[in-house]
């Protein structure tokens, strides 16, 4: 397979995980693309004006990105604690409109400001990797803790908190569970796993703009998570990888691709009202993919 | 004075747009709670069909290049024709979006997916069809009416006038058959309370069907009154609108009629008073509106709050 | 001191009054059962101590504190765990998580621990399990421990939320028509539960019922609340000849 569609998959599936975080705690957010873009415009930004960061080998350097990485989940994580105080207090669809009018309002922020590059956005972001392939490795491992760390939240209190909020929100409270920490949790996480992602993917595509945070973005996110289920980190995994692969897979079939991807989202919800990654399923497979996700991420931190 | 007046106008008569396109998705939302994200696609192709039916010609990119209708309809009839095509279309997609989920007792949230999935695919189709081109609808469309009007001194277009008395037209129209017919009564049951309203003897499903089909209508007139104002700047040109149509929505309240009129308009005044050097950030102002709303008010100007049942 | 005690305590819900004036103290061990037709108010008066409803006027004690303010979760970690009229579990999940759920507040583990498995946190996560298991053991639902909440039957259900509310380790359990859809025979051994939880788990228990026979057999002190108000207070004895209670049950025209 080509590694630079792999590339494009593997951050899919990121962004699927960010989008399903606060979706298992109930909330419906589509705020991911702006916290995407956000991340993206952190890189573009350092990368191409803090000379500092360059280093001075032939590659720019990977400790740079981490950098990069680590002020982006900064930013976006005070930025989703602030906002999410505010628009947590919003229940259902009232809130998947409010966060869509967040990316909306990034947007045509983004587009209008001088130092962001405008509509044209920023071009020339260097490149730490000489091949495609360097990007996937970097972002399999990424992604591979990150899915580490969404099996240790599911596993544990704040995990089981999470789930008991989407089955009903006044219940949980009654167990003494603080709702609104604990949903403003998933939204900070959500938004800190899209920053990161944001970062790798403006370094990947070498240029960075406006465009790639907007509303179509906040659905086919959403569509990873649906599609691929959203009880278990696995199931928007899936519906990322997948789901960003489609368009491409069905290239063959030429100028019919979107509209049998938009034919796939349409009967996807249909016969797998769940998601296709379903809890059941999950432990089926758990053997096997827990232990592989558990020995990639030991594989990072070494 | 004549530049206030012009400003009115210009806001109104956006405003009234808004409107119509806003009602299409409060109709919907107020039977079945939901959004329907294939909206602004069925708007986009309403403003196509009017533009075939006037005879305008399908450009060399799209499967159906070179096509033209053998004949050519005046406006004032192309416009409804097309409103009703447009409302086929939307019949369609609750047909395959929105019955189906329905029919299985599926979470009711699945539909914002599946209403996308029909919204990709319509917006594809037409560019399969008659390519990514813009059109616009020739001048001469509207006859020997002259292309401004005066009014107290201000100069405005005729386009505008019209759009503002067909909407005015539209809303009124919708309002009488809401308060006034057994079919808008019942509308008004089910969204009230779907399962009392079925045990009344009300055909919940064809209600839905209905406000589908008037939803669907009231966006490609819309989509015509814009291709013909504007111009039909491709086939995604109804999901910038379908955005806008979202913060109208929320600033009138979800599921309230006048409330999708009233947030037109403000929406669309707001925005004419938005100054030149600063239109950039005209797109933006829907947003903010729509966003201090729900935080200060998340009902709505018009709605009614959410009830928090034990 | 009281353990729980009200005072003067009404709630308007626009110009409906569900409850006006109601002054009641629950003392420590007792349980305390709330008689009252349809709509008079008892569910409300649970939703005010648990902290679901603000009321319009008066006070709520625990302890001699006011709990005026605080949010539900607050008021459930001061040791006030409640059940539901029409059943709030956690559906999508086992009774076993619904249990885990329950205890909540005394999970609590370091995140780092969580996070790397740690032998001490693998040891308190199988203890909680335990003692989840336990509990599900004493409603005897420990055969379905790992089935679905949604798929157990209605009986079951009232017995898990009650397992659930236990878990929480609390001082005062609210019962909101636990009986409700049991057959005699389980009503029998209902009684026989809450009777030896309280014993077992040094519980204060506040009961709402519509079965009298059940609650004059069962609770220590009732009061009866009628149209928002309190109409009566005392013994079983007592209660089951005030003339205001068998006006309100038999005078209305049921």
């Amino acid at each position: 397979m080509d590694a630079g569609l792999l590339e494009q998959m593997l951050l899919g599936a990121l962004l699927g995980l960010s989008v399903y975080l606060p979706l298992r705690c109930g909330q419906l957010s589509l705020a991911t693309p702006g916290f995407f873009a956000i991340g993206g415009t952190v890189a573009a930004l350092l990368s191409t004006r803090v000379p500092a960061l360059a280093g001075s080998g032939s590659t720019y350097p990977i400790t740079s990105v981490l950098l990069e990485m680590a002020l982006a989940a900064l930013l976006t994580g005070v930025l989703a604690l602030g906002l999410g105080r505010v628009v947590l207090r919003l229940r259902g669809i009232y809130l998947a409109i409010a966060t869509i009018a967040l990316v909306e309002i990034l947007r045509v922020v983004t587009l209008n400001l001088e130092f962001t590059g405008g509509a044209l956005g920023i071009f020339g972001i260097p490149q730490p990797f000489n091949s495609a392939a360097g990007y996937a490795a970097f972002t399999l491992a990424l992604l591979a803790l990150i899915c580490w760390l969404c099996d240790r939240l599911e596993k544990t209190r704040p995990g089981r908190a999470m789930a008991a909020i989407r089955d009903d929100e006044l219940a949980a409270a009654s167990q003494g569970i603080n709702t609104a920490d604990t949903k403003l949790l998933a939204f900070v996480l959500s938004a800190l796993v899209a920053g990161i992602t944001g970062v790798v993917a403006a370094h990947f595509l070498n240029s960075w703009n406006a465009k790639l945070g907007n509303f179509d973005a906040s659905i086919t996110t959403l569509a990873f998570v649906v599609f691929g289920g959203s009880r278990t980190w696995l199931g928007p995994v899936f519906g990322g990888l997948l789901l960003t692969a489609l368009p491409e897979l069905l290239r063959p079939v030429g100028d019919l691709r979107l509209i049998v991807f938009g034919a796939v989202i349409l009967v996807g919800p249909l016969f797998f009202p769940q998601g296709v990654i379903t809890p059941e399923l999950f432990k089926w497979f758990k053997p096997r993919i827990g232990g592989i996700t558990t020995a990639a991420a030991q594989g990072v931190k070494q | 004075m004549e530049g206030l007046l012009q400003l009115l106008f210009n806001g109104l008569s956006v405003g009234a747009v808004y409107a119509l396109f806003a009602l299409g998705y409060t109709l919907v939302f107020s039977v079945l709670g939901v959004i329907n994200f294939a909206h602004g696609a069925i708007f986009t192709m309403g403003a196509y069909f009017t533009y075939l039916l006037i005879g305008g010609a399908v450009g060399a990119n799209g499967l159906l290049a070179g096509l033209q209708f053998p004949f050519a309809l005046p406006f004032w009839l192309a416009l409804p024709l097309a409103g009703i095509a447009a409302a086929a279309v939307a019949l369609v997609v609750e047909r395959i979006a929105f019955r189906p989920l329905r029919d299985r007792g599926s979470d009711p949230l699945l539909a914002l997916i599946t209403s996308l999935g029909a919204g990709v695919i319509l917006v594809n189709l037409i560019q399969l069809l008659v390519g990514a081109e813009s059109y616009s609808i020739p001048v001469g469309t509207l006859g020997s009416l002259p292309a401004a009007l005066s009014i107290a001194g201000a100069k405005v277009r005729t386009v505008q006038v019209m759009l503002l008395a067909i909407s005015g037209l539209l809303l009124a129209a919708l309002s009488i058959w809401i308060n006034g017919s057994r079919s808008g009564k019942a509308l008004q049951a089910v969204s009230e309370d779907p399962v009392t309203a079925q045990l009344l003897g009300i055909n919940s499903a064809r209600v839905i069907q209905i406000a589908f089909g008037i939803s669907g209508f009231l966006a490609g007139m819309a989509g015509g009154l814009v291709g013909l104002s504007i111009s039909i700047a491709g086939p995604y040109f109804g999901i910038g609108y379908g955005l806008k149509g979202l913060g109208v929505l929320v600033l009138g309240g979800l599921g309230s009629v006048p409330g999708a009129v009233l947030g037109g308009l403000i929406i669309g005044l707001a925005e004419a008073c938005v100054p030149a050097d600063l239109s950039g950030y005209k797109d933006a102002v829907s947003f903010g509106f729509l966003f201090l709303v729900l935080l200060v008010r998340p009902q709505g100007l018009l709605g009614r709050p959410q009830a928090n049942k034990v | 001191m009281n353990l729980l005690q009200l005072e003067d305590v009404g709630v308007r819900f626009g110009g409906l009054r569900a409850l006006q004036g109601v002054d009641l103290e629950v003392k420590q061990g007792e349980i305390f059962g709330l008689l009252g037709p349809n709509g008079a108010g008892k569910t409300t008066l649970f939703n005010v101590i648990s902290g679901l409803t603000a009321p319009s006027s008066g006070t709520v004690r625990w302890r001699g504190a006011s709990l005026a303010g605080l949010s539900s979760h607050r008021i459930a970690r001061l040791g006030i765990a409640r059940t539901f009229q029409n059943l709030r579990l956690f559906s999508s999940m086992s009774c076993l998580e619904n249990v885990l759920v329950g205890m909540h507040q005394h999970a609590r583990q370091p995140p780092l621990a969580a996070l790397l498995q740690t032998q001490s946190f693998r040891r308190r996560e199988s203890q909680l399990q335990q003692e989840a298991l336990a509990l599900l053991d004493l409603f005897q639902l420990e055969a379905t421990a790992h089935q679905d909440a949604a798929s157990l039957s209605y009986g079951d259900r009232r017995r898990l939320e009650m397992a659930r509310a236990l878990a929480s380790r609390p001082q005062l359990l609210l019962l909101d028509e636990p009986a409700a859809g049991m057959n005699p025979s389980e009503k029998d051994e209902l009684r026989e539960l809450i009777r030896r939880i309280r014993d077992q788990f040094k519980l204060t228990v506040l009961i709402i019922e519509h079965h009298v026979p059940l609650m004059l057999g069962l609770c220590d002190r009732l009061a009866v609340l009628n149209f928002g108000q309190r109409i009566a207070l005392g013994s079983p004895d007592q209660v089951r000849r005030d003339p205001a209670v068998i006006e309100a049950y038999l005078g209305g025209g049921t």
